[in-house]
């Protein structure tokens, strides 16, 4: 029987990321269709005409985009774990910080990679000013939801992971456990959950293929997550 | 107790505007206490409620402050449950609405300001890609009343703020707007006879002289 839930995206990409984890986390049964974005599939322009990316959820027939709505769709349309918070106010919170990692800690710390000189120098200050804040939020915590991951955390995906992975091929160290103590502590135990494992590509493969996209992305400045 | 709610805001603040016209559809008494954004530096009230992005608008309710205007829209939809459903039931029309209230914030509300900042063949540029936004928008509102379909709801919430500007645009690209999109006309001056947006939105000749000097338009 054809799975009434599809996904459609790619290992390589965090934003993926987010929406495969929301779905293991609730227990879902999907089926994973892998984008080649070079080569982007009828499916996908079918289900998500105006811009064109991944992910894309599919339930019903009915598509959803844009990873943290999806995340938001997952939890509301699915019983089960409880992606984000139940308080009113708790929820606004999660939202704000998860908004706040795309528009200021994923792009200061994509440009630090990819930048140099001057400018280069200008971006690593501004994602060591966001990835302060951001450690901040865990104040305590094992995870930015509390005892167990939600909707922040799921947001935070890319800075688990894919983070070490780009400075390593970039050259630079600026997520470190001598600067980031509690943020590296808490990518570990993100990294460890079980439906985050079910979900991450091997390491090194991430690696090699960042690297040898190394080039292009220095020119373009623009993400190859496939 | 009006006290308990306090939002912080410019008068000419579109994102503002959006949490003013949802507090006043719940019927929620609030004390609105403003801020002028033309001053250099933000006030105490906002360092300490917004220390991170220091903006507005800023809802306080019960001394604890909510950030972001679509977030604190869907916090006043889920805290003040008499007054009209400003969001759909619906999963799926939830993830819809969402969706194009982040795509008014990304694409339009960025064109439109390049639009005001730019001259010559950028200003031609981004007033094309304007009027494109637009019509996109137009398009999701279809053949419904509302973006809420027969109900006025968030995503008109999230959009008829900026139609305060929109003469200002058509002053700034001698266009007309009811011209590439009649529908979105026709659904502006249905929202502007809602009584939570009469009493919000500014005066549209004062909008444009206020943006005009921000941006040294001349």
């Amino acid at each position: 029987m054809a799975e009434t839930v599809k996904l459609l995206g790619t290992k390589g990409s965090p934003y993926s990321h987010r929406a495969e984890v929301a779905l293991r986390l609730k227990e879902v049964n999907f089926e994973f269709l892998h984008e080649d974005l070079a080569h982007k599939s009828d499916m996908l322009l079918r289900y998500n005409p105006i811009h064109k990316k991944i992910p894309v959820l599919v339930h019903e027939e009915k598509s959803i985009v844009e990873s943290l709505i999806v995340v938001e769709y997952v939890h509301e349309a699915f019983n089960g774990y409880a992606i984000l918070p139940s308080d009113p106010y708790e929820r606004a919170m999660a939202r704000f910080w998860a908004r706040y990692i795309d528009e200021k800690v994923i792009p200061a710390f994509w440009m630090s990679c990819w930048t140099d000189g001057e400018m280069q120098k200008g971006f690593i200050g501004q994602a060591k000013e966001a990835l302060t804040i951001l450690e901040s939020q865990l104040k305590g915590k094992k995870f930015f939801g509390g005892d167990s991951i939600g909707f922040v955390d799921l947001a935070a995906g890319m800075v688990a992971f894919w983070f070490g992975i780009l400075q390593e091929v970039a050259g630079i160290s600026l997520l470190n456990e001598e600067d980031y103590p509690v943020l590296c502590r808490w990518a570990d135990d993100y990294c460890s959950v079980e439906a985050v494992k079910e979900s991450l590509l091997d390491r090194k493969l991430l690696v090699a293929h960042f690297a040898s996209k190394k080039e292009k992305i220095f020119a373009t400045k623009a993400p190859v997550y496939d | 107790m009006s006290e308990e709610v306090v939002c912080v805001d410019f008068w000419a603040n579109g994102f503002g505007m959006r949490v003013r016209i949802a507090l006043r559809e719940k019927g929620v008494q609030f004390e609105l206490k403003e801020e002028d954004l033309r001053a250099k530096e933000r006030s105490a009230l906002v360092l300490e409620m917004s220390p991170v992005l220091r903006q507005i608008p800023i809802l306080i309710h019960h001394g604890k402050p909510v950030l972001g205007s679509i977030n604190i829209v869907e916090y006043i939809d889920e805290v003040w449950k008499e007054g009209p459903a400003l969001l759909p039931a619906d999963p799926l029309d939830r993830a819809h609405a969402r969706l194009w209230a982040h795509y008014i914030d990304k694409m339009l509300f960025s064109t439109q300001t390049k639009f005001l900042k730019s001259k010559g063949e950028a200003k031609e540029k981004s007033k094309a890609e304007l009027i494109e936004s637009l019509k996109q928008l137009e398009q999701v509102l279809g053949d419904g009343n509302y973006f809420g379909g027969d109900e006025f709801n968030f995503l008109d919430i999230m959009l008829i703020p900026f139609s305060s500007m929109f003469s200002g645009y058509e002053e700034h690209g001698s266009f007309q707007i009811g011209v590439e999109c009649p529908k979105l006309m026709a659904w502006v001056k249905r929202c502007r006879e809602r009584e939570s947006v009469a009493r919000t939105l500014p005066d549209d000749g004062e909008m444009y002289q206020l943006h005009k000097a921000w941006y040294g338009i001349e």
